[in-house]
């Protein structure tokens, strides 16, 4: 047996219901320290239901998120921010009236509360996912590319323990994709623990170090990236039936 | 900044060179409407929270100084200080409870809860004296506002109008500023990125109802009637957010110059259309429309937006 440690993200059993669907069923996994996870399953396997339930924005019907063995369930999503968890949307939404740097204040008032310091740490921020000279232009102007650069930005600023990524490389045009993939890996090194929501299978098998799939709100596979796109049940998932040879 | 100086010496030495009674007492209210509109600003403008119901505040300002006097035989300072503290509880009670509404179904309650003071108000004879308003009794002193000088009237307004200014300014550069602006663009990103909204909005709508039931206090004091069919009046509530939408939303010095440009519009438009004949009576209020349309079309952002860019 390895050593007792607590995992930093526990999920256990999580079940959420719409009425007389289940979009998400007995959800159950650990994410270590460091680790990069990927998660991934076709247009409504509860992927995006998932985050809004660790994230504090949907209460679980059953079902338990811990945080380092802190409870996270019943918390509200300010709170779970507070905590150490960041997230970004999968449809973007940026503060349009204010500036960019403004935007990444807002994350930044969360772990201090001076503003000169919460301004300079919006600049370090922007500098580093390459939005630095569009600082002071209207968040409004930019290109979705920058958009997902600045809500990345954004979170980041609140100083995650855990950062949850919905669909980093969605809506975003070829040329940008590198970029952002590069971006992602690099705040892996620096050692943030990162679950990713990723429809391009090429991108999340290049960047996470394991994956979990997701198919009518349960979990199929969990594993190496390798592993999971040569599972059965996950190309049947994807593909139909008639692709699994 | 440096319009807002100019503004608040201009108002602060009007009294000093101006005598002409009309226009002192246009003077002062112009101001109280600035001062309600700055601070109706507070919740519609910094964090949002459009409301069509200040006038609940207003109300209960209002009446707070004017019963002080009547029914209790107390200075309407306490007044004030009686309607600033319900109007905070009513506001904290009205954001905590439309907490989860918004866009128009906030705006829908803020009217109900105004409405529902304006039925209380004229109904409850023994102590509101109903619909037919109570006369605030002139005792003649500064700790019993019975204040007869306009020149006065204005200085004490101005003190009240300097500190909504500087409360509507913290909220442009201060960490709570930041955060009820994020509120504002998008509660649940700002939610995300660890902002108490909820509790945000709360204290944002209940200093404004304590700035907007101060207004009240001394707008009752000063004008000596309170007409609760006026005062919880759906058109005062439109008048708070007239200004500070013309003024400008969510600039500090914005719903002053709203305020003036609102009562100087329609006091003239009165004085210039409004007698010329019973079959023309309402010409003036369409006018006053139609000059509202203009306004907001070529200055969308309000009189500020349109004075920095020109």
């Amino acid at each position: 047996m390895a050593a007792p440690d607590v995992s930093l993200l526990r999920i256990r059993g999580v079940t959420k219901r719409f009425g007389g669907i289940t979009a998400n069923r007995g959800i159950t996994f650990d994410v270590e320290a460091g680790e990069l996870v990927g998660i991934i399953g076709p247009n409504g396997a509860g992927k995006s239901t998932l985050f809004e339930c660790i994230s504090g924005f949907y209460a679980p019907d059953e079902g338990e998120v811990e945080l380092d063995g802190a409870r996270l369930i019943g918390l509200s999503p300010d709170r779970v921010c507070r905590r150490g968890i960041a997230r970004t949307f999968q449809k973007l939404r940026p503060f349009q009236g204010m500036t960019v740097a403004e935007n990444v204040m807002v994350g930044a008032l969360t772990r201090t509360r001076v503003v000169k310091q919460a301004r300079e740490q919006a600049h370090e921020w922007l500098r580093r996912v390459g939005l630095a000279e569009k600082a002071h232009a209207h968040a409004r102007t930019l290109s979705t590319g920058q958009r997902k650069r600045l809500e990345l930005a954004r979170a980041l600023a609140t100083a995650p323990r855990v950062l949850l990524l919905d669909e980093v490389t969605g809506g975003v045009d070829q040329r940008s994709i590198p970029g952002l993939v590069e971006l992602v890996r690099e705040l892996h090194r620096g050692g943030l623990t990162l679950l990713v929501i990723e429809h391009n299978m090429r991108v999340v098998t290049a960047v996470a170090q394991r994956i979990i799939a997701l198919h009518m709100g349960e979990v199929i596979a969990d594993g190496a990236p390798d592993v999971v796109a040569r599972d059965r049940k996950v190309v049947e998932a994807y593909l139909g039936q008639a692709y699994v040879g | 900044m440096r319009g807002a100086l100019l503004f608040f010496a201009a108002a602060g030495l009007a009294p000093l060179v101006v005598s002409d009674a009309f226009l002192l007492d246009s003077l002062v209210l112009m101001l109280v409407w600035g001062c309600a509109a700055g601070a109706w600003n507070i919740a519609g403008g910094y964090a949002g929270q459009i409301s069509l119901g200040h006038s609940a505040f207003f109300g209960l300002g209002a009446y707070a100084a004017a019963l002080c006097g009547v029914r209790w035989n107390i200075s309407p300072w306490y007044g004030v200080a009686i309607g600033a503290v319900l109007a905070t509880g009513a506001g904290a009670v009205i954001g905590f409870l439309s907490n989860r509404l918004r866009g128009p179904y906030f705006v829908i309650a803020t009217i109900a809860v105004s409405q529902v003071l304006l039925i209380g108000a004229s109904r409850w004879r023994g102590f509101t004296a109903g619909s037919e308003g109570i006369p605030v009794p002139f005792r003649p002193g500064f700790w019993t506002l019975g204040i007869a000088d306009k020149r006065l009237w204005i200085w004490i307004v101005l003190a009240l109008a300097l500190m909504v200014y500087l409360v509507q300014v913290y909220l442009e550069r201060s960490r709570r500023g930041f955060q009820l602006a994020a509120v504002r663009e998008d509660e649940d990103a700002a939610l995300s990125l660890g902002v108490a909204a909820r509790r945000l909005k709360v204290v944002a709508i209940a200093v404004s109802a304590a700035f907007t039931a101060v207004c009240g206090a001394l707008w009752a004091q000063y004008v000596g009637f309170v007409d609760p069919l006026y005062v919880f009046s759906v058109d005062l509530s439109i008048r708070f957010a007239l200004a500070a939408i013309l003024g400008g939303l969510g600039s500090a010095l914005g719903p002053f110059l709203g305020a003036v440009l609102v009562t100087t519009l329609e006091t003239w438009l009165r004085a210039e259309f409004g007698g010329l004949g019973s079959h023309l009576v309402g010409l003036y209020l369409i006018l006053y429309g139609i000059a509202l349309i203009v306004i907001v079309r070529y200055a969308p952002q309000g009189l500020v937006g349109w004075l920095r860019r020109t």
